[in-house]
């Protein structure tokens, strides 16, 4: 990027009053796609739809505002601490407390509380990301995991402190498979 | 004997049989309610606050919190209550304050409000077990204060059992912020309860006497009986609070879809229990003495752990939990009893309960932790095993060390 903060700062305002007046969308929103768009240039984002980060060069942002700003960031995520996980018959299986990820940053296990009653006598279980399903967490507020309490119940339980903690991955336990088909 | 409690009890009690009656039945509700609000404040808040978001550790960091503001206000508030004549207004300002910390948790699930709403409940819990055990030594006289306190014990367990089936059904049915509207709509008719034991008032307070009336703080500390019943209680409760959530823990990961349940049984099984059998040990210890039903509900802890750590069906542990009830009946009665027992009419009656409930809340802090390490480390059977061990030490105490304590013209005959 050439030039100072302030400039590219006065240009990326213009670009919004000009993306306001073309778009005819409130100034709100046209300052939440550029800050989307910014996003997109700053960290390669896999999951974005738009691979190409096009308004490289300030001047084309100035001529033309990007459309590909339209899948607005923070609607595509959501928050995920704190939400229900259900299981494959929709039944309640617990809530999510954690989030394990690797060295670059990308999720590897879900930490979830599992069971008890009015809190007393729950446990903690690691739950490999790829098993969790996070369609319906923006409308359905919940996390489906294609797992049966059995099998949940067979995996050992996740200590905070520990190293290396156990992760169920796909079948965790001969028996449990024979349960679930 | 120109004992100021006794003649004010009488008069209480004896010569307005009417009013007596309607004290009785408010001590029952207020107790049936405020077993039922403190329901909501248990374990429940870390599931609340997990479903608003809250990491782990912000959760873990708000329930300390609570456990020290509680445990550093038994003393300040046993001492408090001591000095106000007006139990029932000590009463309804607790209740007031568990309706604000409910609510604030209900509306306002964020750091501030859940610390000050923790820090709020942590006080008024310690003004308000005390403020209930002095209204029911006024009411009835020490001398039948035994007798009353098994009916209180009846009805609080009642309203646990209740509070339990009613915010676990209220959380799973509605939403984990309902429980909360809930146990502040509870708060109202706990505070209609105290409409009859208004005109009760501290006799130990004469106008004129001020607190010259009282015995030393240090005449506390140095009497032998309470330090040793203090000890026994906390290595009883050091040895029984991490009990049920070890085996809740054991039952979600082998009880399969009943786990819930099967807690859930867990925790209402020994309120069953206290109910039944709580008026029966309330006169056992008028009729045998206060040290026996001690022993007999120290001895439960032990019996407990060892059936814990050898039999592992799902079913059979909330039979064993039953054990539990046993115990909690006879704990929740003596503590207020002994309490009187040693200082009721010295002026310092709340405070030696705070002196009491400290003693509880440190066992009961060490417990869990001292059980999930043993547990992480050795397994959950050395953990039961251990926890056994320590209610024998409180057993041993009991049987060798600790005085009876019932006053001479209780014994039967006279």
């Amino acid at each position: 990027m050439s030039g100072s903060a302030a400039p590219s700062r006065q240009r990326r305002a213009l670009a919004g009053a000009l993306a306001a007046l073309i778009l005819a969308l409130p100034g709100v929103a046209a300052s939440h796609a550029i800050a989307s768009t910014l996003v997109a240039q700053t960290t390669p984002a896999p999951s974005a739809g738009q691979p190409e980060a096009k308004p490289k060069p300030p001047e084309q942002t100035e001529s033309k505002p990007p459309p590909s700003a339209e899948p607005v960031v923070a609607s595509n995520a959501a928050s995920v601490l704190g939400k229900k996980v259900v299981g494959p018959k929709g039944e309640n299986l617990g809530l999510v407390v954690d989030v394990l990820v690797d060295q670059s940053g990308q999720p590897q296990a879900a930490v979830i509380d599992f069971g008890g009653f009015l809190g007393v006598g729950s446990r903690k279980t690691a739950i490999d990301w790829k098993l969790l399903d996070f369609s319906q967490l923006e409308h359905g507020e919940t996390v489906e995991l294609g797992l049966d309490r059995s099998q949940i119940e067979a995996a050992p339980e996740y200590k905070p402190g520990k190293p290396s903690p156990a992760v169920v991955t796909t079948p965790p336990a001969p028996d449990a498979t024979q349960k679930n088909p | 004997v120109n004992d100021p409690a006794i003649s004010v009890a009488r008069a209480n009690s004896e010569s307005k049989p009417a009013e007596a009656a309607a004290a009785s039945r408010g001590l029952d509700g207020l107790n049936l309610f405020v077993a039922n609000i403190q329901t909501g404040f248990g374990p429940f808040i870390s599931v609340y606050l997990t479903t608003q978001g809250w990491t782990q550790t912000a959760i873990g960091t708000a329930l300390s919190l609570g456990t020290i503001a509680a445990m550093a206000s038994q003393i300040p508030a046993g001492a408090l209550v001591d000095a106000i004549s007006s139990k029932a207004k000590v009463a309804v300002f607790s209740i007031l304050a568990f309706s604000a910390s409910a609510l604030l948790l209900a509306i306002q699930p964020t750091a501030l409000w859940v610390y000050m709403a923790e820090l709020l409940h942590g006080f008024s819990s310690c003004t308000l077990g005390p403020a209930i055990a002095a209204m029911s030594l006024i009411a009835v006289g020490p001398a039948m204060l035994g007798l009353r306190l098994g009916r209180n014990a009846r009805f609080a367990s009642i309203g646990n059992g209740i509070g339990a089936a009613l915010m676990g059904a209220c959380g799973y049915y509605v939403s984990e912020r309902a429980v909360f509207f809930l146990t502040a709509a509870v708060t109202l008719p706990a505070i209609a309860s105290l409409v009859p034991l208004a005109r009760l008032r501290d006799p130990i307070r004469p106008p004129k006497s001020g607190p010259s009336a009282r015995a030393p703080i240090s005449s506390l500390l140095t009497n032998r009986a309470l330090v040793i019943f203090a000890l026994c209680v906390a290595l009883f409760t050091l040895g029984n609070s991490a009990m049920l959530p070890l085996a809740g823990n054991i039952l979600t990961k082998e009880a399969g879809d009943f786990a819930s349940l099967l807690i859930a049984g867990c925790i209402i099984v020994p309120q069953l229990v206290v109910a039944a059998i709580s008026p029966t040990i309330g006169e056992l210890t008028q009729r045998r003495g206060r040290r026996l039903v001690l022993v007999i509900g120290f001895c439960t802890l032990p019996i407990r752990g060892i059936l814990f750590a050898t039999l592992g069906n799902p079913g059979t542990l909330v039979l064993i939990q039953g054990l539990d009830g046993i115990a909690a009946a006879c704990v929740g009665i003596l503590v207020p009893l002994v309490a009187s027992d040693i200082a009721g009419r010295s002026g310092r009656y709340n405070l030696s309960l705070g002196l009491i409930g400290l003693a509880i809340g440190v066992g009961a802090t060490i417990s869990t932790t001292l059980a999930g390490w043993i547990a992480d480390a050795f397994g959950a059977p050395a953990a039961y095993v251990s926890l056994a061990l320590v209610g024998l030490l409180a057993v041993l105490v009991a049987a060798l060390a600790m005085p009876e304590t019932r006053p001479l013209s209780e014994k039967p005959g006279s």
